[in-house]
């Protein structure tokens, strides 16, 4: 009960400088999200503290798979029957906003009610804009980081406490992580890339695996998308990006060919690999393995700037019916802002959320955390969205990095025929925006 | 044209009686029929003929533009549908065939009074109460192509190199059809075994007075008898392949390359990827024709050869 009111009373000082809390008649809300796994509980404590901080709003929350949501928001908006506060991820949001299932935050809505759009990292921020307007604030976040294994890093002669952070430390770590069956070193004189003992680094066929290369374009200054909204991933940029990352493959052989997710994880996991990229989601799984591990951010093997990939969660107000209660959209503000504060972001970290605000990575329950090795890049983490039809441009951008990594086609082949398979598909998708 | 001749009961109708009876028997059944079938499939069709979405303000009829893609080359709806078709033609032709003549032999095998009879029925047929994604895991594990335990024996025991089984093309749908054969085989053994039991002893008696061989009692007395009950398994189990969806959506999400996409998969690739629902409806309707046709085909062939040897 203590600690409760001690919450309120920070919550109340924190938000009573910039905003006047609802204040209006009591109303009550439905809120649709799709935190059905372990996060559930935690959102549902949030919500029973929201409702009790808040004697004049009534949070009521249904929990249901995303995909089901994605499904069922279409006519629950066009009936006039939505729920008050909605969360989208980021691969959806942008349709959903194009479509107009959402409605815009302005500013001045914002302001009043206190949230302070800067306090939270640019990009993740910026997710759900669309066209110069804001749809949604950021609840939740994940990203693609670098593991890497200190034991093993050791054993190579590499300093574990460094991570690799360029492209020409990336390849020397890889190349002295990898050792054949027989004790020959990558690069030696008979070498044999296909029987690995240990090695360098994870890359793999499927869609996690695609975002290494989705990391790397992005770090080479190129993107999935161009300014007109068509898929562009085959730029010079991207092909000299992702060549790099297929060449450990192919030409360094640092990297198994052929390999799954499943295949990667598990030598991770035993031992035989230093560098695992992949989902942030994972940490929970080495931690209670009790690997001597670490977590990097994805290392610059582009030359322009630091990326990652990232995938988000956005709190949003679907459109409602011409008589829509006022009080509700004040309320749901409120709500918005009370569970996307800084005391509220931290608490949701314990689902394996990374912060949505630098001033929360600040904070000392983080300090000796594998996780935080990545915090001061957090910023440079860029969701796949901006364009209605990000699935149309996803689908092919995977195959093609299939393609590229299993030697297939080349890189240059691979990325084309996804550029024009995508393109051909946004031409069918542009009509339904007309 | 109704495929069967048994159909047509004798109509018994009580003299200057009551007509509105046995429709009120069928009123609970037809509305539902007409709520749940007949509407959505009526909807679904107005659907692919207007440029669809429910958020949008207007949804402006487009005609047969939808179905049009689909015969026009260069179109990803296309290339990716009859992509799609081929690759869940390809898997009912191998797995069907494997479905009923692995059923048969094993209802045969385990119709005999072996030891542990009841064990095995209950091995064969316990696979099939697992979930989709239960199973398509279970199999995407054992041909995976490092830690596979298909390659494990292949490399240990056989001294073999080991097979990307989940990204080569053709190779991954060795998975699928080994993993769909065990998955789903119990079932139509439990329906041969019924059959089984329902074939009189006193032939095979006779047959034995005759002399007849195994194979002879086979071919002349068992086979013919089971037609019936073959036709019924293989039709149902032919359109539960074209159905294909959860076993490689699973195991290879459709690739390498869209190489074993099913049908089902790239239609729902197209509604909720890609958000073209009326794009997807105009598929679901093309594969039902394809469905259909296919069906109607199968019982003229097989129902003719059904009556011809009763």
């Amino acid at each position: 009960m203590r600690t409760r009111h001690l919450l309120t009373l920070m919550l109340t000082a924190a938000a009573g400088t910039a905003s006047a809390a609802y204040s209006g008649p009591k109303v009550s809300l439905t809120f649709l999200h799709g935190f059905t796994g372990a996060d559930r509980p935690v959102m549902e404590r949030l919500i029973s503290q929201f409702n009790t901080s808040h004697p004049n709003i009534q949070v009521r929350a249904q929990a249901q798979p995303w995909g089901t949501t994605w499904q069922q928001l279409p006519s629950l908006v066009a009936s006039g029957r939505a729920p008050d506060v909605v969360v989208i991820n980021e691969d959806q949001i942008t349709n959903f906003i194009a479509r107009g299932a959402v409605s815009p935050l302005t500013a001045a809505e914002l302001k009043s009610a206190g949230i302070n759009t800067a306090s939270f990292y640019g990009p993740l921020f910026k997710t759900a804009d669309y066209e110069g307007k804001s749809y949604g604030l950021p609840v939740s976040s994940v990203a693609y980081v670098m593991f890497y294994n200190k034991d093993l890093m050791k054993k190579a002669g590499l300093d574990p406490n460094k991570p690799p952070r360029t492209r020409e430390e990336l390849l020397k770590a890889t190349q002295a992580c990898t050792v054949d069956k027989s004790g020959k070193k990558a690069g030696q004189a008979g070498f044999d890339a296909k029987n690995l003992d240990t090695w360098g680094i994870s890359l793999y066929n499927n869609w996690v695996g695609s975002r290494a290369a989705y990391a790397a374009i992005l770090q080479n200054g190129g993107a999935l998308t161009d300014k007109s909204g068509n898929a562009a991933f085959d730029s010079p940029q991207a092909v000299e990006a992702v060549q790099f990352l297929v060449d450990l493959v192919q030409k360094h052989g640092v990297a198994r060919p052929n390999s799954t997710e499943e295949a990667e994880l598990a030598a991770f996991s035993q031992g035989k690999v230093c560098f695992f990229p992949s989902g942030q989601w994972y940490l929970d799984r080495f931690e209670q393995q009790k690997m001597n591990f670490g977590v990097a951010f994805m290392p610059r093997v582009g030359t322009k700037q630091d990326a990652a990939w990232g995938g988000s969660s956005h709190l949003t107000l679907p459109k409602q019916r011409a008589n829509y209660d006022k009080n509700k959209r004040l309320a749901a503000l409120e709500f918005m802002n009370w569970l996307t504060q800084p005391a509220q972001n931290l608490t949701w970290t314990s689902t394996g959320s990374l912060p949505t605000q630098a001033g929360v990575a600040k904070n000392a329950k983080f300090a000796s955390a594998p996780i935080s090795g990545v915090f001061a890049k957090l910023g440079n983490i860029y969701a796949t969205s901006g364009v209605p039809w990000m699935g149309q441009v996803l689908t092919p951008f995977d195959n093609a990095w299939a393609n590229a990594y299993s030697g297939k086609k080349s890189v240059k082949q691979a990325l084309a025929d996804g550029v024009s398979e995508a393109n051909k598909q946004i031409v069918q998708a542009r009509k339904s925006f007309q | 044209m109704t495929p069967s001749t048994h159909t047509s009961a004798p109509h018994v109708r009580k003299r200057g009686g009551n007509t509105v009876e046995p429709y009120l028997y069928l009123l609970p059944f037809a509305i539902f029929f007409a709520l749940f079938v007949i509407y959505p499939v009526g909807y679904g069709f107005f659907v692919s003929l207007h440029r669809w979405d429910l958020l949008a303000d207007t949804r402006p009829f487009v005609g047969f533009e939808y179905y049009k893609n689909l015969f026009t080359p260069g179109t990803p709806q296309a290339e990716f549908f009859w992509n799609s078709m081929k690759n869940t033609v390809f898997f009912t032709a191998v797995s069907v065939p494997l479905l009923v003549f692995t059923s048969l032999g094993l209802a045969l095998l385990l119709y005999r009074p072996i030891i542990g009879r009841a064990f095995f029925r209950a091995v064969f047929f316990l696979p099939g109460i697992l979930t989709v994604s239960v199973m398509g895991i279970l199999w995407r594990w054992m041909f995976d192509n490092q830690i596979g335990m298909v390659n494990a024996a292949r490399t240990e025991i056989f001294g073999l190199q080991p097979l990307a089984f989940l990204s080569v093309e053709g190779l991954a749908w060795v998975p699928i059809i080994i993993g769909t054969v065990w998955w789903t085989i119990g079932f139509n053994m439990t329906l041969y075994l019924a059959a089984l039991g329902n074939i009189s002893q006193s032939y095979y008696e006779a047959a034995e007075l005759d002399g007849a061989s195994a194979w002879a009692k086979f071919r002349f007395i068992t086979w013919p008898l089971l037609a019936p009950i073959t036709l019924f398994v293989v039709v149902t189990t032919a359109l539960a392949s074209f159905q294909l969806f959860g076993q490689s959506l699973v195991i290879t999400a459709g690739g390498p390359n869209r190489s074993t996409q099913s049908t089902i998969q790239y239609i729902t690739e197209e509604a909720f990827t890609n958000n073209q629902f009326s794009s997807a409806s105009a598929m679901a309707f093309m594969f039902g024709l394809v469905m259909l046709i296919f069906t109607f085909l199968q019982f003229r062939i097989m129902a003719r050869d059904a009556r011809g040897e009763n």
